[in-house]
């Protein structure tokens, strides 16, 4: 496969320096059909081509990085990302996390769209990650992923991740309709295939609630740095042993609904 | 697909060997770039194939013909730019023919990384989710065949099993070849 001519994470960070001088307070980088954080103020956009010297392949991902501001706090939103089975290397699919990192934004929010494993869990329900599992990493290429059936998942609750549940519960007593966040372990596979019936057994007896393709590679990119990342799963499409598995279309119309809540979510965590 | 649909599907159908042991079949020693090539070609109309592979760590010494997969592999042959043959994000239920070879063993099967070899405890783990049987080839060909619409029928072997003569001439008739 063609090398992609990414930019370096440091050119990538002076390119953002000169961009915006200013360091966001946070950053959120966005998944398929997840659409937050529109009304921000003295919005200014530039394409992922510029930024990272790469773009994104996906229909709705649409690779652009815009900063803005929210109740006066500066926001950096990546709308798109980079995955695995796009062929990427480790180092593309990390770019966008490791610039964050290395501009110094303090805190990262991360979104995808995930397949529900948890049988309580809804389409539209928004699932707080408390823990994760890396089925997707590059490395497994040469080693397989035998020796992740015996591990427990990581753990990643921090600050971040309590703030989020403190403002949600906040926003749930407010109104009734912001139903109450689900919490959970993400599991990011590989794909780019839709799992088999055993595939989703094996998810179970690992005690996965949701599954997508994405958002590992930020969080182990943010661990043990000065970022810290929380992250949030849009509850697409829940697995039901009497229904078929859904398309990607059904995908982006689940997630759009249950933006509006993130929206509202994400400007008050991030005003706050 | 009915099951007669299913069948005559199967007239015709590719034959693809792993083991080296069953005449008649194409004779490969691992899943490569060729084979690919092949589940790609339907030039013929032929959109099924007969895979066999090697199986190891299982619960059988007989044949078992693949009713599901888990892919343990950590890597997935449809991985980089999508071939336009097939979707991006494929469904790949509901591709397994395993109406045929009634007296075989059916079952779930594991595909390892190459050369990859279960520890007892990781072989524990394998019996609880369900998984039958490891193979190394099996599976990225099921991928493979999927993303194309193929339907595959998988047998593995295996170390010391085989098919029978009745299971071979089963075959015979199922795919019209001799």
């Amino acid at each position: 496969m063609k090398k992609l001519a990414a930019k370096p994470v440091q050119e990538a960070v002076d390119f953002l320096r000169k961009f915006c001088p200013e360091v966001p307070s946070a950053a959120v980088i966005l998944g398929s059909g997840v659409n937050v954080l529109e009304n921000l103020e003295e919005i200014k956009s530039v394409s992922y081509q510029e930024v990272f010297g790469v773009s994104p392949g996906v229909i709705g991902h649409s690779g652009a990085l815009s900063i803005g501001r929210c109740e006066g706090k500066l926001v950096a939103v990546l709308r798109g990302r980079f995955h695995c089975y796009e062929g990427h290397s480790w180092d593309i699919v990390t770019l966008p996390a490791q610039v964050i990192v290395e501009w110094g934004v303090p805190q990262l929010y991360v979104t995808n769209a995930a397949g529900g494993i948890n049988q309580n869990f809804n389409v539209g329900d928004l699932m707080l990650i408390t823990g994760y599992r890396d089925h997707l990493n590059t490395k497994y290429q040469e080693t397989g992923l035998l020796s992740q059936i015996t591990k427990p998942p990581v753990s990643c609750n921090n600050a971040l991740t309590d703030k989020i549940v403190a403002v949600a519960e906040q926003l749930h007593r407010q109104n009734a309709a912001f139903t109450p966040l689900q919490a959970g372990v993400y599991v990011g596979l590989l794909g780019p295939n839709y799992k088999t019936l055993a595939e989703i057994e094996l998810l179970k007896y690992l005690k996965c609630d949701a599954v997508g393709m994405s958002t590992v590679p930020e969080l182990l990119t943010c661990h043990g740095t000065k970022t810290m990342a929380a992250a949030l799963s849009v509850i697409t499409n829940v697995w039901k042993p009497e229904e078929a598995v859904g398309g990607h279309e059904e995908v982006l119309t689940a997630a759009k609904e249950a933006s509006l809540r993130l929206d509202t979510l994400f400007n008050k965590c991030v005003a706050g | 697909m009915s099951a007669q649909d299913m069948k005559a599907l199967f007239k015709g159908a590719k034959l693809v060997d792993f083991t080296g042991k069953q005449a008649g079949f194409v004779h490969l020693k691992k899943f490569d770039r060729e084979f690919v090539d092949m589940l790609r070609d339907c030039k013929d109309g032929t959109k099924a194939v007969v895979v066999i592979d090697h199986g190891f760590g299982g619960r059988y010494d007989s044949p078992m013909v693949v009713r599901d997969h888990v892919n343990l592999s950590g890597n997935n042959p449809l991985v980089g730019p999508n071939n336009p043959i097939g979707e991006r994000f494929p469904i790949v239920q509901g591709i397994y023919f395993d109406d045929c070879l009634r007296e075989a063993n059916r079952g779930v099967v594991a595909g390892l990384k190459d050369n990859a070899k279960p520890s007892d405890e990781e072989q524990q783990a394998l019996r609880e989710i369900g998984v039958d049987i490891c193979a190394y080839n099996m599976v990225p060909s099921m991928l493979v065949a999927a993303h194309a619409g193929w339907k595959v029928l998988g047998i593995v072997l295996p170390e010391n099993g085989s098919l029978s003569t009745s299971q071979i001439d089963e075959l015979k008739a199922l795919t019209g070849k001799n």
